[in-house]
């Protein structure tokens, strides 16, 4: 199983330096960290069960939104991690789910578009069976297609998330198959099988606790 | 909520029938009149039903004759109709037609007047249809259901095989790629007053595979027999009796590699269908006055067999169709310039499908209508017909179907045409009494709308169900698809033997049946069934030439331009409701409505272009290209509609010959090769298997 490393940390905050004046020269915050991932392994299908379904070994992968890092698996009772992704299920570091203080919703529209949490936007946190993103086909992030037996991330949805220790950040899922690439509508199924469960997706971390992401 | 009306008996019909051959009686004995006696080349009669002069016809009628069929080395239906301009072939379930952007299970497809039944997933396998014994086709596009009734929504197509009264008979053999063999003999004979028809056709292939190292094969081994016999006996100088025999047969090897989770397993079987039908009438012919009692009995049975490699299991697929109809039809000429056309009937439908319930399980429905047109030559230069037929169904509700068209000649050389038509689509058995569970993908199950809540409570009795979706509150009764059809064309006649002719047309479709979750599974699958909830829109424009070069060369060049959108998915994009990813980047971003490529499997452009050259003598050469543009296929990005560009197939060019002789009076040789530039997509075209050639003999006495 190869794993691509963290791709392209991007500092999209633009620094602007103040043109001179008689006052002092503000030291430029950069607080918004904007990163593309790439290819992180969520339970990977390792074989089929007796029945012939595919499974993995069932264990989370966990993210940092905050350090853009995949924290080890035996972290998983800290509030190291932001965000963990098996399969296609999403939780958040917080309710059921972790220590920390995560919650999330789903935005409808683009990454771009979300420059502020909405104020009147309600957080959820997650009570397992009922996560804060809510698992199912066309329910929260994705989309299955029985006819061709595939799961897209559904476009124009971002994910926006409440960190374990509070601050802001949003994500949009761009892929869910191995090298970011989903297989053609017609591929074989066994390709399909084995080269799902690889997320790549694009966020952007606020530092400073606002909610903003411009 | 059903709506049932009480004119489905045959109590009524039968008063009915019985009127109108008082009605006959009664008129007696008149002179001979014109409308029913012409000659059969250029009359067309699918259009109207009943015989008019091609252009003479307010409504888009086109005709593929005998010899164009011959010359075009057609063996079946599709063969020949993927020729033709504005008709595409669609290969899913079987070749399938799609007629104004409309696919086949709004196209009705007749043979001699009466439709075909035995559809896969509402796809109707133009491939059964052996075009070796026909005399003619006929192509009406838009609404016909006023006619026609259930399905007549893009299009009739109808297959004239009738040779009454010809003394003509052929035996054909040809040879071909994939060690194709077709064999036909033909027959017909007027033996005093009796004509007899038959004839016999045997196909067989040996299949291809397009994809190498796999045991499937792209396209199986197959063998397919059509057996026809007709028989029209002139009673007296008014009436005649006569009936129609035919059987089809197709047989196909089959081998089947299913993935099933990754693992592949080798099936081995075969599948068969066996359709027959009988077509015995009456038919009383005065001067004025023309009625028609027919029956029609038809079947299709379908079996499915297959044994997994290395077990036991099998799996076996039956579906039984029965059609039996008995109709009258009416034509009386009240005065030159107005013809009126009347007639009712009875129908009635069974299926038992272990798809369904099980065999032993007949599901039915039963259906009563009439129907009435009139004609009127309103001046010399203007016609206008208008029409309607009722059908009062059993099982969903009822559906008129009305149709007007005019026809405006201002002279010789030009023709305008107008006609708006509704169509509609009964809901098949398949939509109310599925029965289906895919346990190899995801664990999908899909009910009809008639069994979906018993089978919903069932399953919730067993407390598999997770959760009911809002749609279930609509889970009621289905409604006929309906569609309004408007129809413009001209036709121009220009110096030269060059003909020009346009149509534009425009087909708005409402409760279209679709499938949509009704519950979720505790194991995460979803359940879906059938609702009247899409709504959706095709149009475009089809030009056609027609130009004699010279007195060996013909042209004739066609093209279509389509554009289609599920009207729901086109006000919602609008509002900037819908989103697409972006193919290199991935981000989402609002979609603009010129992004959208509308409903999927539709092309924007088609066109094709025949060159022929044919001498006295008898010797004939063909080119034919036809090309299709790229069509949508599978979303890729999750907005489940077609917009990106790796959501559609690659568009293609073929070129077909052929060219042929007669020789010593009786023979006809002729060769042919076909997809010249041996184009293939395995994906896309499983149907197209690249370059194929064949030769062709026949021996007519």
């Amino acid at each position: 199983m190869k794993t691509r490393s963290i791709i392209g940390s991007v500092l999209a905050a633009v620094v602007i330096f103040q043109s001179c004046t008689k006052e002092e020269t503000a030291v430029p915050q950069v607080t918004l960290i904007q990163s593309i991932v790439k290819d992180i392994p969520a339970d990977t299908i390792v074989g089929l069960s007796p029945i012939g379904q595919p499974v993995g070994v069932g264990k989370f992968t966990f993210y940092s939104l905050e350090t853009n890092a995949v924290i080890p698996n035996t972290d998983s009772n800290s509030t190291k991690w932001d965000i963990g992704l098996r399969g296609s299920t999403i939780i958040t570091n917080g309710g059921t789910s972790g220590p920390g203080k995560g919650a999330a919703f789903i935005y409808v529209g683009t990454f771009d578009e979300l420059t502020k949490v909405p104020a009147d936007s309600t957080f959820r946190v997650d009570a397992a069976p009922n996560y804060a993103i809510t698992a199912g086909s066309n329910k929260g992030w994705y989309l299955y297609t029985p006819q061709t037996n595939l799961v897209t991330p559904l476009p124009g949805r971002v994910l926006v998330f409440k960190t374990a220790s509070g601050k802001y950040a949003k994500v949009e899922i761009l892929n869910y198959y191995k090298g970011g690439v989903t297989p053609a509508a017609t591929a074989p199924d066994n390709v399909k099988i084995f080269s799902q469960r690889y997320f790549t997706f694009k966020f952007a971390y606020q530092a400073d606790g606002t909610t903003n992401f411009k | 909520m059903k709506f049932a009306i009480q004119f489905p008996n045959l109590k009524l019909f039968l008063t009915y029938l019985f009127s109108s051959v008082l009605f006959i009686y009664s008129k007696g004995q008149l002179k001979e009149d014109s409308l029913f006696s012409q000659s059969l080349d250029n009359v067309v009669v699918t259009a109207t039903r009943t015989p008019r002069l091609m252009g003479n016809v307010a409504i888009p009628v086109s005709v593929i004759n005998t010899k164009t069929l011959y010359q075009a080395g057609s063996l079946r239906l599709n063969d020949i109709l993927a020729e033709q301009t504005g008709i595409n072939i669609v290969d899913n379930f079987g070749k399938g037609v799609q007629v104004q952007g409309l696919s086949s299970e709004y196209t009705l497809i007749l043979v001699d007047g009466e439709p075909l039944i035995g559809r896969t997933g509402g796809v109707l396998d133009l491939s059964r249809i052996s075009v070796r014994n026909i005399r003619k086709i006929e192509i009406v596009k838009g609404p016909s259901s006023s006619l026609y009734g259930s399905e007549a929504m893009g299009g009739v197509i109808n297959i004239i095989t009738d040779g009454s009264g010809v003394n003509k008979s052929d035996f054909g053999l040809r040879y071909g790629s994939f060690n194709t063999i077709d064999g036909s003999f033909n027959f017909s004979r007027r033996v005093k007053k009796t004509d007899v028809t038959a004839s016999v056709n045997y196909n067989r292939s040996a299949g291809y595979s397009l994809k190498p190292n796999q045991q499937q094969k792209t396209v199986e081994p197959f063998w397919k027999t059509v057996q026809q016999l007709s028989l029209n006996h002139q009673l007296s100088e008014n009436w005649k009796l006569g009936s129609g025999f035919r059987r089809n047969v197709t047989y196909i090897d089959n081998t089947i590699e299913v993935s099933n989770q990754g693992i592949a397993v080798l099936s081995k079987g075969f599948e068969r269908n066996d359709e027959y039908n009988i077509t015995p009438y009456l038919q009383y012919k005065g001067n004025k006055v023309r009625t028609t009692l027919r029956g029609y009995i038809t079947g299709f049975e379908s079996e499915q067999l297959l044994s997994v490699k290395g077990s036991s299991n099998t799996y076996n697929d039956r579906f039984d169709q029965l059609f039996s109809r008995v109709e009258n039809q009416t034509d009386w000429q009240i005065r030159e310039q107005s013809a009126f056309t009347f007639g009712a009937g009875h129908i009635e439908e069974s299926v038992a499908s272990n798809r369904y319930d099980s065999l032993a399980t007949k599901r039915k429905n039963s259906i009563s209508y009439f129907f009435a047109q009139h004609e009127e030559r309103l001046t010399r230069k203007l016609t206008a017909i208008g029409g309607f037929r009722f059908d009062a169904n059993e099982a969903y509700a009822s559906v008129w179907s009305p149709k007007m068209a005019l026809q405006f000649k201002p002279d010789e050389k030009i023709s305008i045409n107008i006609s708006y038509g509704r169509g509609f689509k009964a809901p098949d058995f398949r939509q109310l009494y599925l029965n289906f569970t895919n346990l190899a993908a995801g664990a999908y199950s899909v009910f009809g709308s008639e069994v979906a809540a018993a089978e919903l409570q069932r399953l919730s009795a067993l407390q598999q169900i997770d959760q009911v979706t809002g749609v279930m509150g609509g889970l009621t009764a289905l409604r006929p698809e309906i569609s309004g059809g408007l129809n413009l064309g001209a036709r121009l006649k220009l110096k030269d033997g060059m003909q020009i002719g346009a149509n534009l047309f425009r087909n708005d479709i409402t409760n279209m049946i679709v499938t949509d979750i009704v519950a979720f599974k505790k194991n995460g699958g979803q359940i879906y069934s059938y609702f009247n909830l899409k709504s959706a829109l095709t149009q475009g424009v089809e030009l056609d030439l027609d130009k004699r070069i010279s007195k060996t060369f013909t042209l004739k060049a066609g093209y279509q331009y389509l554009y289609t959108a599920d009207k729901d998915v086109l006000a919602q994009i609008r509002k900037g409701e819908i989103f697409q990813r972006e193919l290199t980047s991935g981000s989402s971003v609002r979609m603009k409505a010129s992004d959208y490529a509308g409903l999927p499997l539709r092309s924007k452009h088609s066109a094709n272009l025949k060159l022929s050259y044919e001498t006295a003598k008898g010797f004939f050469a063909t080119t034919r290209l036809f090309y299709r543009g790229r069509w949508g296929t599978f979303d890729q990005d999750g907005n489940g509609i077609i917009n990106r560009s790796d959501e559609f197939a690659k568009g293609f060019l073929h070129v077909n010959a052929s060219a042929g002789l007669s020789f010593r009076k009786h023979w006809k040789l002729m060769a042919g090769l076909d997809n010249l530039l041996n184009y293939k997509d395995i994906l896309n075209l499983p149907g197209t298997p690249g370059r194929v050639g064949y030769i062709d003999i026949q021996f007519n006495f």
